[in-house]
């Protein structure tokens, strides 16, 4: 096959595209009806994103007279694409890995950054003064998380390039290589800070309570997405689907890539990521309120930043 | 009707309307029938904060003449195809405050609806009644 044609299927198919579309909206199914049973209800059926998005795609996209059309239209496209190709930047441990020719971590690190802008540019592109709030708060989110997942990195490349006897590496591949034969690093304790800088930063990132600030129904009705209806809206949900299976598999090939080779990793793989959404996501979404944008803002500045800090001493040091 | 509207029906989205109603059957709406007892979202519905988002509007309150306008504007920004469902007798035939100057009650005058859920308040079952009945009638419109 040549390399052009793999490149493209591992945007299109797998890992990225179809597969992490169809993954992180089945994930985002569980989490809703694990929500459900936490709060001791029956909840939706466990297919239910699927039927939204079936559902979104009949409705009328209506587009405020207000708003700038090319941006209003144009940014959950960007989104959408900028997700998979990220989801196509990332290991599956034992059964695939990006070719260097889509970039390394500082890439997906940039990739990572773009839903926040979408929802920025969407926000303020529709012309809705809720959305105007949405982007402030999404904005000064981004600021405070972004410093704390840098520093994370950096403490692992830090790790894994010292392990192996030289300076900082970016390579994705290489961390989950020198991890599956080193060992995790959610085994040493020297890496732990960083890791629960991680657990910090990530549910900031997918936009859930307690950090959903942004978005906040009761307060700000959706902020960004206010104005989107119909398919607009449903490429809106596939972002957050897909950025759902980035985050999370960025979280296990950072710290846990352990697992067999070949297909049983990549179910190890898609279990793990249950794992941490069920925790991470539902429990903490059901047993937490949502913060105001100051108190997360001053969290995210104190705790996070101090953890990845002492990260990066320990993973140099230790 | 072809498996897409099928597959669609099954993910009716709620919008809340208060066209100057009282707030007995917004209580109903927003915490009786929302709690985990009752339970919407087995049905797959979800209350959204959006009008853009809405499929399923559930009006409560007589139509004030103050409200109005800004009701038959939100609903001009629900995007089609939408079920309207009448909460509470208010809506239906203006319940106490019938024959007022300052309401426009009955509501279908100036919208159309669906389906009339009756009730001084309704009761969280004749609610969630009321939206299966408007799923059916939204599985037709799709």
């Amino acid at each position: 096959m040549p390399e052009s044609l793999a490149l493209l299927l591992s945007v299109a198919v797998f890992p990225g595209g179809v597969f992490a579309l169809g993954l992180g909206l089945a994930l985002k199914g569980v989490d809703r009806r694990l929500a459900a049973r936490l709060q001791r209800r029956v909840g939706p059926p466990l297919m239910q994103p699927f039927f939204d998005l079936v559902k979104l795609t009949r409705k009328r996209t209506m587009i405020p007279d207000v708003a700038c059309r090319a941006v209003f239209l144009g940014a959950p496209l960007a989104g959408v694409v900028a997700m998979l190709l990220a989801a196509a930047l990332l290991p599956v441990p034992g059964l695939y890995e990006p070719s260097p020719a889509l970039g390394d971590l500082l890439v997906l690190f940039y990739l990572l950054a773009v839903p926040a802008v979408v929802l920025m540019l969407a926000g303020s592109a529709s012309g809705s003064p809720f959305g105007a709030i949405g982007f402030s708060r999404e904005m000064m989110l981004m600021l405070a998380y972004e410093i704390p997942i840098v520093l994370v990195i950096v403490a692992v490349g830090l790790k894994t390039g010292i392990g192996r006897g030289e300076g900082m590496t970016l390579s994705l591949t290489e961390i989950v290589r020198y991890q599956r034969a080193h060992g995790a690093f959610l085994l040493d304790p020297a890496m732990w800070p960083a890791l629960l800088a991680f657990l910090a930063f990530f549910p900031a990132n997918l936009g859930i309570v307690p950090f959903d600030i942004a978005e906040a129904e009761t307060e700000v009705l959706e902020g960004p997405l206010l104005e989107y209806s119909g398919p607009a809206l449903g490429l809106f949900k596939m972002m957050s689907a897909a950025k759902a299976v980035v985050v999370l598999g960025l979280g296990i090939c950072l710290f846990f890539p352990s697992g067999p080779d070949g297909l049983p990793g990549l179910a190890v793989h898609a279990l793990k990521m249950l794992a941490l959404m069920a925790v991470g996501v539902s429990v903490l979404r059901v047993s937490a309120g949502r913060m105001r944008i100051d108190q997360a803002f001053g969290f995210f500045l104190k705790w996070p930043l101090a953890l990845a800090v002492a990260g990066v001493a320990a993973a140099v040091l230790a | 009707m072809n498996l897409i509207s099928r597959i669609s029906a099954r993910s009716p989205w709620l919008y809340r309307i208060n066209a100057g109603s009282c707030n007995g059957c917004d209580v109903e709406l927003a915490t009786t029938a929302c709690i985990p007892r009752y339970d919407v979202e087995r049905l797959g519905c979800k209350y959204c904060g959006s009008p853009r988002h809405a499929d399923i509007v559930l009006i409560t309150g007589p139509l004030t003449v103050r409200v109005k306008d800004k009701v038959l504007r939100l609903y001009g920004e629900i995007p089609d195809p939408k079920v309207t469902v009448a909460v509470g007798i208010c809506p239906i035939s203006g319940g106490v405050f019938r024959g007022s100057y300052a309401v426009c009650a009955p509501i279908d005058q100036y919208i159309p609806i669906d389906v009339n859920v009756p009730g001084c308040p309704p009761r969280p079952q004749a609610i969630l009644e009321g939206v299966a009945m408007a799923i059916e009638i939204w599985k037709e419109r799709l």
